[in-house]
């Protein structure tokens, strides 16, 4: 313990000294937040995303949709009448959803025949939202057009605000990206240094143990990640009113992602000879898992068989988790990534800490 | 019987078709300084990274304080110290946290004032506040000795220590490890300085091509293979030469000097008396023992040059 803490202070020291360490765990990330935060908050005037849930199914509802589709301010999307449309809502965080209830046809033409009272449609989402409010507009227009005389009505229910912007799906995002790039870049090339220079010898010949040595590694790129979400958090709520929290299931993500990420630094570095080609490789590994785990778009936007690819990145799992903990509340989809990451980090750990040789040849 | 710290049998090391270290047998006893003295490419780092549990042999055995150095190394990590060739310190350490770095590895506590001791112990306390990348070649090396003392080992590696330091800072290291000869401390030393050997080692082995050649304390050494005395007789003229010869003596002569080997099993006292009684004739006398140098030319057949064997 005393010789992990005595590794864990000389290392930090030592990273903290090398600015470029420094700048990549702790200011990189910010950037890219201020930059892409600048380009994706924009409102703009694309369609709004509509699910509709028809649980009437009748002409009027088609007609209805049909007119609504026309418009073309909408994508519309069409939920199964089995689903808990508004625990759907809240999990998916839709802004606004659609819903025609059941006896809505009847109501319809009773109402033609001037016989009852206009049916009506229900808007479901956050009233707050400038989305919900520019929907609900149209959508009671085309309602209020449905006939000659008035038939239908949308009415609004109020399901409390998701709140959800690009800023709370970028920064965890980010987070998990920033939680693989520092130590796996860092620790594939240190990983060759010190066989080059010697220093995994002079290690070697001192009671510390590889497993300390790892554990100490592990320690500080958490605690530098914890600083990282820190600044994030205060940049991502002063800069762009973001909604997310830190949550105790986020920091148990980012322990495990740095476990695991160190890891897979760790086993890289055993293969490559010098510093500049380890880090080329953490590059070529890095960069394309950044894009393909959804940090930048969402992972439902791609093309399914890079979905598949995204599947199998660990990253995603980290991002997703983040995301679910820090943005939606839902521990429970945090917990399952948590599980896999760790089963994932353990199984690398292990063979990284097999691979790894402090012995000369 | 002292202990054995440092037991060998039979410790090979092949690299392709090389035998790097081949079949070496050797044993080091507690308190002992020892020195493997050889050119380049003989195999000392090769034999020192074994004994540190570094590398692994090919074959062979060895032990350390008892244990083998394969199997159970971290039994004794703790209680040796190492200096290796190509020492480097970590660039953004100063010396001062290098050293209390190296403390907490051996589970020590360490006071700044002991962290002060050992700086000024091998020279390096005015260099408290300089990274370890600005370090001299020199100052890199003392700085890797004190990271080596601060276990306060058993058993010392200085692999080494002295090798492109200018006389001074060597004869500065040589204090040190005089030092820790006189405090009871084991050291095995690697050189390719005869005089290193010489000056430091309780017992010497010469190694080449993986062998060793021969081992022995410095003076039994020299008194076994220097080649005995050279006795050097001035102005003995000719005269002088042809009545050594007829005594039976190999004499160069040069300059009205004679020079006459003297052989390794005779007293130089016992000479001067037969050549003052034979009434050979000369003005003075001057006599030069063999040292470490003529062993090494006698027995390996070349000279070494920093390291670099001239046959
Ligand atoms: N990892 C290796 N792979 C191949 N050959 C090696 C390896 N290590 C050492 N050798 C070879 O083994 C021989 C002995 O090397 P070693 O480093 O032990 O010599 P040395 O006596 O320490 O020399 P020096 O005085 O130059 O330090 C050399 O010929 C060297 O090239
Ligand atoms: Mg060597």
């Amino acid at each position: 313990m005393s010789r992990m803490i005595a590794d864990f202070k000389a290392f930090g020291l030592a990273y903290l000294r090398s600015r470029t360490g420094f700048f990549f765990a702790l200011i990189f990330p910010v950037i890219l937040i201020l930059v892409f935060g600048a380009i994706f908050s924009q409102t703009g005037t694309q369609k709004i995303d509509l699910p509709v849930q028809d649980l009437d199914n009748g002409t009027w509802s088609q007609t209805y949709l049909a007119k609504l589709n026309a418009t073309g301010a909408f994508t519309i999307d069409m939920i199964s009448p089995d689903v808990d449309f508004n625990r759907y809502i809240k999990d998916e965080l839709k802004v606004l959803a659609l819903q025609i209830p059941s006896g809505f046809n009847e109501s319809v033409n009773n109402a033609t025949r001037g016989h009852g009272p206009p049916a009506t449609i229900i808007l479901k989402g956050d009233p707050t939202n400038t989305y919900f409010t520019v929907g609900m507009g149209v959508a009671n227009a085309v309602a209020l057009q449905l006939n000659s005389t008035v038939v239908a009505m949308v009415q609004t229910e109020n399901l409390g605000s998701p709140q959800y912007t690009f800023i709370d799906f970028f920064v965890p995002g980010m987070i998990a990206f920033t939680a693989l790039t520092t130590p796996m870049f860092s620790m594939s090339s240190i990983c060759s240094e010190y066989r080059n220079r010697g220093f995994f010898k002079l290690l070697g010949s001192t009671p510390l143990k590889k497993s300390e040595w790892l554990t100490a590694k592990i320690l500080w790129y958490t605690v530098l990640m914890l600083a990282s979400i820190a600044i994030m958090y205060v940049v991502g709520i002063a800069a762009f009113s973001a909604h997310f929290t830190i949550t105790p299931m986020a920091i148990l993500l980012v322990i495990v992602g740095v476990f695991l990420f160190t890891s897979f630094g760790m086993f890289l570095g055993v293969f490559v000879s010098n510093p500049e080609s380890a880090s080329a490789l953490a590059n070529a590994i890095g960069f394309p898992m950044m894009f393909l785990s959804g940090i930048f778009f969402q992972l439902e936007s791609m093309p399914a068989y890079l979905q598949y690819i995204a599947k199998a990145l660990p990253l995603t799992y980290l991002a997703e988790g983040l995301r679910a903990t820090m943005s939606l509340g839902n521990d429970v989809v945090a917990a399952t990534d948590l599980v896999i990451l760790l089963i994932s980090g353990l199984i690398l750990f292990m063979i990284a800490a097999r691979a790894m040789s402090w012995k000369g040849k | 019987m002292a202990e054995v710290v440092l037991d060998a049998k039979g410790l090979t090391k092949t690299y392709g078709d090389m035998n790097a270290v081949d079949n070496l047998d050797l044993q080091v006893f507690k308190g002992e300084v020892y020195s493997m003295l050889g050119p380049n490419g003989a195999g000392k780092t090769t034999t020192v990274e074994i004994l540190e549990g570094l590398r692994n042999p090919t074959s062979g055995t060895a032990k350390v304080f008892g244990f083998d150095v394969q199997k159970d190394y971290d039994k004794v990590r703790s209680r040796v110290g190492v200096l290796p060739q190509t020492f480097e310190p970590w660039d953004r350490i100063r010396p001062p946290e290098a050293i209390e770095y190296w403390a907490g590895l051996f589970g020590r506590k360490i006071s700044k004032k002991e962290i002060r001791g050992l700086l000024e112990m091998v020279d390096l306390a005015h260099k408290d506040n300089v990274w370890g990348e600005r370090l001299s070649g020199g100052e890199k090396r003392r700085l890797g000795i004190a990271m080596a003392l601060v276990g306060e080992p058993e058993l010392i590696f200085l692999d080494e220590p002295t090798t492109g330091l200018d006389p001074q800072a060597r004869r500065g290291l040589w204090e040190i490890i005089h030092a820790l000869g006189d405090a009871g401390k084991t050291v095995f030393l690697t050189t390719h300085y005869l005089e290193e050997a010489e000056n430091l080692a309780d017992r010497v082995s010469i190694m080449n091509k993986g062998k060793t050649v021969v081992s022995g304390s410095p003076e039994e050494l020299v008194n076994l293979y220097g080649g005995g005395t050279h006795v050097v007789l001035k102005s003995a003229g000719e005269e002088g030469f042809v009545a050594l010869e007829k005594l039976g003596y190999k004499s160069t002569f040069h300059n009205r000097d004679v020079t006459v080997h003297v052989p390794a099993l005779m007293r130089t006292k016992d000479f001067m008396a037969q050549i003052n009684q034979s009434g050979v004739a000369y003005k003075d006398f001057e006599t030069r023992r063999p040292s470490l140098e003529d062993v090494f030319f006698n027995m390996v057949g070349g000279r070494m040059e920093e390291g670099v064997l001239k046959q």
